[in-house]
């Protein structure tokens, strides 16, 4: 008897548990809309990427055969289409983070043929630059035309001068 | 004046002239930073406290105001090898800003960069190599504010030892590096090296939140 009654009360306790956790589990992969609807999960990978990395996303909202619409418009990369992947249960897209990303945190939503939506998140990442920037090619370097020029006036002056001077040296000479 | 007075001065003066005109020939060059404004040659005089760093907000336009450098900035993001991208050559005076990365004023290390030249001459850092410790980065930002930042030195790298860690790691309080092209030119390789200020926030200008 005592262990009769140790079963039913592991047995109670067992379904009390199950009964617990049933909804949840139920819900498992969901989560609730603005609208009150629901939103399946969205796996993505990788859910950290940079500017430039192509992501892929599938869920099993869109159902066996599904088709679905992708939102990547939060990160400026459109939209993008679903289609059943190798498993036909899960649709699978892909989309490329664009370079101009900021980084941070993105909603990417999908909107099944079959009325359901999934939702989740990417985290935009960036790696810091290497190496030095190109930022010259020498349109600055060159002779110093202002100078060249003075120096030429300067010069041109010295001569009319020492002309003058020969001049009036060799007229000075017949004269005396 | 005596002829032979008036001989010397015109003989000097033709000296003076070939010399100009020798001297000006030769390739004028953007300024070099002097080995004073290096980090080895310690702080400078003036050392400046940090100031809080900012929120982010994206920069909109650069003044130096000793090198009456004033520039509209650009967005720059990377190019395929990793290296920053660099702002259109065709406009002399842009500044360009890694948008990938932290905002002039907030924590971390901002990075700006833009052209010392063009094909057609001087462009928006020609005068960076100039600069000096203790010398005001002024950067002002969508949010209205202007951040501004002290020089603390100006450094020159050869291309291929250029040090990435000192230069673009995160800084654990409001800094910036403004990077432009310079440590001698040839014109069979261009020019062999960068330029690179580096700064940090000492005070705020503008709206408060």
């Amino acid at each position: 008897m005592r262990t009769t009654a140790r079963l039913l009360t592991g047995t109670a306790l067992t379904v009390a548990a199950l009964g617990a956790f049933a909804v949840p589990a139920a819900h498992a992969g969901e989560e609730w809309n603005d609208s009150g609807g629901r939103h399946e999960t969205l796996e993505i990978y990788p859910s950290s990427a940079s500017p430039g990395t192509t992501v892929t996303v599938n869920t099993l909202a869109c159902g066996k055969n599904g088709r679905g619409v992708g939102d990547a418009n939060a990160l400026g990369a459109g939209e993008f289409h679903l289609k059943p992947s190798t498993h036909k249960e899960i649709v699978v897209g892909q989309f490329t983070v664009p370079q101009h990303a900021r980084a941070g945190t993105y909603g990417i939503s999908v909107a099944c043929d079959n009325g359901k939506t999934a939702r989740g998140d990417l985290t935009v990442t960036h790696r810091r630059p290497s190496g030095h920037v190109q930022t010259g090619v020498g349109g600055s370097v060159g002779p110093d035309t202002a100078q060249v020029a003075a120096g030429a006036a300067v010069l041109a002056a010295a001569a009319v001068g020492g002309a003058l001077l020969l001049r009036r040296r060799a007229s000075g000479a017949r004269g005396h | 004046m005596s002829n032979r007075s008036k001989g010397w001065g015109i003989a000097v003066a033709a000296c003076v002239g070939v010399w100009l005109v020798q001297n000006g020939s030769a390739d004028v060059t953007p300024p070099v930073p002097s080995a004073a404004q290096a980090f080895a040659a310690g702080p400078s005089v003036h050392t400046d406290a940090a100031a809080d760093p900012l929120p982010p907000s994206a920069p909109v336009r650069l003044r130096i105001p000793e090198t009456d450098v004033d520039a509209p900035v650009t967005g720059l993001g990377l190019a395929a090898d990793g290296s920053l991208e660099v702002p259109p050559a065709g406009d002399r005076n842009l500044a360009g800003w890694y948008e990938g990365g932290t905002a002039p004023g907030a924590k971390g290390t901002a990075i700006v960069a833009g052209h010392v030249d063009n094909a057609e001459g001087p462009a928006v850092f020609y005068t960076l190599g100039a600069l000096k410790k203790g010398h005001r980065i002024e950067v002002d930002r969508e949010d209205g504010r202007t951040a501004v930042f002290t020089v603390d030195a100006v450094e020159v790298y050869e291309n291929d030892a250029f040090p990435d860690d000192k230069v673009y790691a995160e800084a654990d309080r409001a800094e910036i590096r403004v990077i432009t092209c310079g440590g001698g030119f040839s014109k069979k390789n261009g020019y062999q090296g960068n330029v690179v200020a580096f700064g940090h926030l000492i005070g705020v200008r503008g709206p408060a939140s």
